[in-house]
């Protein structure tokens, strides 16, 4: 597929897809009750789906083997810490990137 | 509708959002260079947040578009990423059944993590549907004029901030903002430790086939972990 066209097939058809999710069970299926297995199975979408979706954004490959002791990581964990205890967008990006910013100094 | 935006409730959700708007500037930005990455220009860089609206099926689009992957895998790996919209929209949906059907679907556009947080909090808190609903329509209507602008200032100035900031990094930490808070739930540990695990175990698979399958899996063993608890309480 030609690149233009191809990039906004995907826009048309993610953004569909996600707003046919969003409305499901407020519109579509309103009247249904969602199967019990299912709604169990959903609860754990986001914590399986978001830490798969960042584990790669923080941890590096050298060549097969993957590098868990950067400043990466322990910036992830320190701002991991601070969003379990605090729920804040805000308080766990600063911690996280002033910690990025801090062990990556100290590294040269 | 002007009358929603006037409604105090409208009022106090909007600017309830800002401070988690602020957080999400920088990944914002990210998904604006993400798009010009792909060679999007500016249109399409406009139409990926303001019909996508969410920032994590944007930057894996992006990524994918332009590591030219087929157009199939692109649009199942981004829909087994919005799974979780289909919770979201299960659990909103007996606080939203009273507004009319119009607001219903408004409000269901603009359902992302971040409103859908703060909404479950409110809506829990209040007895008032209809005025929770206004709320989380504040909500949603600043996180989607804050995301429009964010996305276009990366798109267009992306380039001028410096590698050394490490933005990219504000990615993965707004979502650890979203996951973190759901460690306190065992089986959830367990749904993102077998995700974890198998997402970098299987990182050689190609077009990111990694992220569904290490996704389904922990997805199954999060639901076999909930059985197994439930099972275990019952004794």
């Amino acid at each position: 597929m030609e690149g233009a066209l191809k990039l906004w097939a995907v826009i048309l058809a993610v953004g569909a897809l996600n707003y046919l999710s969003r409305l499901s069970f407020i519109a579509l299926f309103a009247r249904r009750s969602m199967p019990p297995l299912l709604a169990r199975a959903l609860k754990y979408v986001p914590a399986a789906m978001l830490t798969a979706l960042i584990l790669p954004m923080i941890v590096d490959f050298k060549g097969a083997a993957a590098d868990f002791a950067t400043p990466r990581v322990a910036a992830a964990l320190i701002a991991a810490a601070v969003a379990f205890a605090t729920r804040s967008t805000l308080k766990t990006l600063g911690a996280g990137m002033a910690a990025l910013w801090l062990l990556q100094w100290v590294r040269g | 509708m002007r009358d929603h935006i006037a409604s105090k409730d409208f009022r106090e959700g909007f600017v309830e959002m800002l401070p988690a708007c602020i957080g999400l500037l920088p990944f914002g930005l990210v998904c604006g260079v993400g798009a010009a990455a792909a060679g999007a220009n500016w249109l399409a860089a406009l139409g990926m947040s303001a019909i996508i609206f969410s920032g994590a099926a944007q930057i894996l689009a992006a990524q994918l578009v332009a590591a030219d992957a087929p157009f199939a895998v692109i649009v199942l790996t981004c829909f087994v990423l919005g799974l979780r919209f289909l919770m979201y929209s299960a659990a909103m949906a007996p606080y939203l059944r009273p507004l009319p059907e119009r607001m219903q679907k408004v409000l269901a556009f603009l359902l992302t993590d971040q409103a859908f947080a703060a909404a479950v909090r409110r809506f829990n808190a209040s007895d008032d549907h209809h005025g929770a609903g206004m709320h989380f329509f504040g909500c949603g209507a600043a996180l989607y004029l804050v995301w429009q602008v964010s996305c276009m200032v990366g798109f267009l100035a992306g380039n001028l901030i410096p590698s050394a900031w490490s933005l990219e990094f504000a990615v993965p930490l707004c979502f650890i903002a979203l996951l973190a808070p759901l460690f306190r739930d065992a089986p959830s540990v367990a749904a993102a430790v077998t995700a974890g695990i198998a997402v970098l175990a299987m990182s050689h698979l190609p077009m990111r086939l990694n992220l569904i399958v290490a996704g389904v899996l922990g997805i199954v063993v999060g639901t076999l972990a909930d059985l197994a608890r439930e099972r275990w309480k019952a004794r």
